[in-house]
């Protein structure tokens, strides 16, 4: 019986480690990515998707002095013509399905992990269009894909080469604007990750000493019985 | 001279705690009890565990937006993440303690007389659970739990007499505003009897455990220090999966909100309500999901009745092989009702069949034939 | 001699004991301590009150001679910018000679004497005052006017006459910019 529920303690322990890699199991968040992803972001994704789990003021988690956030913030014009302020939300562009054809952009603040694939599927499907192949009749305003489900996705393309400039001077194609935004909402459905790590090194370590303390502290207790 | 003792301050205003204490340093215990018989005591603590987070949580949970109010807790909460991870990942644990022991239990026959009582409270902790933990998932406002609530009240609504009254009032009609307030308090309410069977349980354990003739020992400090051993590695798994798999063996798609417009292709659900929802998809129709779920529980508390071995506990190498071949079922009917594929839905088949079988028969057989 | 080596090796068991009992029971209460921390530390003000209570305004849009009204930890604030006439009428009278002496430096952030940011409820009877659009009944010293109590107020908030006995109060604040004021 010991033998079989140290085999699955052994299992649980081990099992993490062989958990989809995407979401994080181990690594920490890559705040240079993200920042330029955020770039991307504001340029290119802003104008269609909405990220309402995400304040302005969280960005500093990236890294971003409040001055720097605070700035970037006072670029957006809200709904109401105010620019925004550290507190708002991101911008929601507040339009009806009607303006895209039917199909809203979903909200982009958690679709790393709302999507199976994680980082490897957003960025495939970024990088994924394609001229449609022989035999394939696309829908109206749809565009082929490699990676969406059923290849016909209602975005279009909207990376191109040096659509942004990086202020860290990393050469702008769309392979990198792709892998940076992906980055970016990779930190966005997941902000705590490297708190987390962080912490839970930590709590491992003290727990396998507590563990430790909690079998002599037993064993000697139980010398003196038997 | 007169050496009268004064009693301590708790035995005048606080009895309970100075009876614990008696309790503690009472030698009635038998020597060298074995950790896995700890298993119960960490699924208690869990639940208290869960009770404080909970409570933390229900300050900021709302369930008009579930979904966007356990945002709000993962991203503007101080330490709100980890309060919610602790929620989630301390019912993976529970219920996790609460499998162990349930395999823990046929293996030694738990269930025999005159133990009979105390597995009856305990099956009824674990069903209570269960009925909680989907609660709780259903609080989740995610895809999966949203259209897992709206076809369970759905159903209820299609039953008649007394199952489609009690269903009616249950669920309030079908999944819509005022549901989830109700199941919120349905919730707090499941925690607060679940205390209550570990109560009832621990009464009716402590009524039918003898005291050892010879060579007693306190519960302090022996079991206390071997107590704590349990709680720290159960403490180390539980701090690996919190903070290295938050999402362990949670349904992805659950994290997409809930929107009615949209159904899910596979209605999936946390790896611990798996196995029940595999049984409650073996029978076809609303009867057949509540014959395969109430059924599924109910062979278990029979247990007591279906064994037919007699005063003689020792379980032989064929019961032993056959439970474990019940576990590897159940993982196995668990993993069969989450994957999409057709082979999956095959499994189900089979594995829920041979669980049934080997309760309602291989059960009577098996122990009245070692009984010999 | 015996006795006080076998006595040596029974002390040093018995501290040895003692030392890993209280080294459990200070492992087991600081684990504890670091579990039950992160549930009372979430029960404290989320990001979302920490916001509100440390409040950013845009003040750049405010016309002279009128006030922008918000809410801040509940109380209405008044943010007014002030017109040359109405800062040279103000400057310099004597605190003294006030129900409530101040002086204007008391009363505005150097560098940004133009604006007066102050509480908007009377001191005397509590009551939302009158005078932020230039159209409102503001009184002898074109400032605020109570029109509950009649008390009044010169254009820094400062109490003029009536039954209040008190300067407006001024909120905590800074000016992040020429344009925002962040409050708390």
């Amino acid at each position: 019986m010991r033998l079989i529920f140290a085999a699955a303690l052994a299992a649980v322990l081990a099992g993490p480690a062989l958990a989809d890699p995407s979401q994080g199991v181990f690594g920490s968040t890559d705040k240079a990515a993200a920042q330029r992803g955020l770039l991307v972001y504001q340029t290119v994704c802003a104008a269609c998707h909405a990220l309402g789990a995400v304040h302005y003021r969280d960005l500093e988690a990236l890294g971003l002095s409040p001055d720097q956030v605070a700035g970037f913030a006072a670029g957006i014009k809200m709904q109401d013509g105010q620019p925004a302020t550290l507190d708002d939300v991101f911008r929601d562009p507040g339009m009806g399905a009607a303006a895209f054809g039917g199909a809203v952009p979903p909200d982009l603040s958690g679709i790393v992990a709302q999507r199976a694939g994680g980082v490897a599927y957003v960025d495939g499907v970024l990088t994924g269009y394609a001229a449609a192949p022989a035999g394939v009749t696309l829908l109206p305003a749809h565009y082929y894909n490699t990676m969406y489900p059923g290849g016909q996705i209602a975005m279009p393309n909207v990376l191109r080469d040096h659509a942004v400039t990086y202020a860290d001077g990393t050469p702008a194609t769309a392979a990198q604007e792709a892998a940076d935004v992906t980055a970016f909402l990779d930190w966005t459905a997941d902000p705590n990750l490297d708190a987390r790590h962080e912490i839970g090194v930590r709590a491992v370590m003290f727990l396998v000493f507590m563990s430790g303390v909690a079998i002599a502290a037993k064993r000697r207790v139980w010398r003196e019985v038997v | 001279m007169s050496t009268e003792v004064k009693p301590s301050w708790t035995a005048s205003w606080l009895p309970f705690i100075s009876n614990w204490q008696t309790g503690l340093a009472a030698p009635v215990l038998v020597k060298e009890a074995p950790y896995l018989a700890i298993l119960p005591w960490l699924v208690s603590v869990g639940v208290i565990f869960l009770t404080l987070s909970g409570l933390v949580l229900a300050v900021y949970y709302s369930p008009a937006h579930a979904f966007e109010s356990i945002q709000f807790i993962d991203r503007n909460v101080h330490n709100g993440w980890l309060v919610q991870s602790f929620h989630e990942t301390g019912a993976s644990m529970v219920f996790g303690a609460a499998y162990l022991a349930l395999l823990r239990g046929l293996w030694v026959r738990g269930y025999k007389a005159p133990f009979a009582a105390v597995w009856i409270w305990r099956m009824a902790i674990f069903g209570l659970l269960l009925i909680a933990g989907w609660i709780g998932f259903t609080l989740s406002g995610g895809a999966m739990a949203d259209w897992s609530l709206t076809r369970a009240a759905q159903a209820a609504l299609l039953l008649t007499g007394a199952p489609g009254a009690f269903g009616t009032w249950f669920f309030g009609g079908p999944n819509g505003a005022g549901t989830l307030p109700r199941m919120l308090v349905f919730h707090l309410i499941l925690g607060v009897l679940v205390l209550g069977g570990v109560a009832a349980a621990n009464s009716a354990r402590k009524a039918v455990t003898p005291v050892p003739p010879r060579g007693a020992v306190a519960f302090h400090p022996y079991y206390t220090t071997q107590y704590f051993v349990a709680l720290s590695v159960f403490a180390l798994i539980f701090a690996v999966l919190v903070f290295f798999a938050p999402r362990f063996g949670q349904p992805f798609l659950n994290l997409v909100p809930a929107d009615p417009l949209v159904v899910p292709a596979k209605l999936l659900f946390p790896w611990y309500l798996a196995p029940l929802s595999g049984l409650g998809s073996l029978l076809p129709g609303i009867y057949g999901g509540i014959i395969g779920v109430v059924g599924g529980l109910g062979v278990l508390f029979a247990l007591p009745w279906l064994d037919r071995s007699g005063p003689n506990y020792r379980p032989g190498a064929l019961y032993k092989f056959l439970t474990l071949v019940l576990a590897l079922d159940v993982l196995g009917l668990g993993w069969a009702a989450s994957t999409s594929s057709g082979l999956g839905s095959v499994l189900v088949m089979v594995f829920g069949f041979w669980y049934f079988l080997h309760f309602l028969v291989l059960t009577p057989l098996v122990t009245a034939m070692e009984a010999e | 001699m015996a006795e006080t080596a076998l006595d040596a090796v029974g002390h040093g068991t018995q501290s040895r004991r003692e030392f890993l009992h209280i080294l459990t029971i200070a492992t087991g209460a600081v684990g504890a301590a670091a579990v039950l921390w992160p549930l009372v530390d979430a029960l404290g003000p989320d990001a979302d009150s920490d916001a509100a209570g440390h409040m950013i305004v845009n003040v750049a849009a405010i016309a002279e001679n009128t006030a922008m009204t918000v809410t801040w930890n509940g109380l209405p604030v008044y943010i007014r910018k002030l017109t040359a006439k109405q800062i040279a009428d103000n400057e310099f009278v004597v605190p003294g000679s006030l129900p409530d002496p101040a002086g204007y430096t008391d009363r505005v952030k150097p560098g940004y004497e133009s604006f007066v940011v102050v509480v908007g409820l009377n001191t005397g009877t509590p009551c939302e005052l009158e005078g932020n659009d230039p159209s409102d009944p503001r009184g002898p010293y074109d400032g605020w006017l109570c029109p509950c109590d009649g008390s009044v107020y010169d254009p820094l908030g400062r109490v003029r006459s009536g039954p209040a006995k008190k300067n407006l109060a001024i909120p905590h604040f800074t000016f992040l910019n020429n344009a925002q004021i962040q409050f708390g």
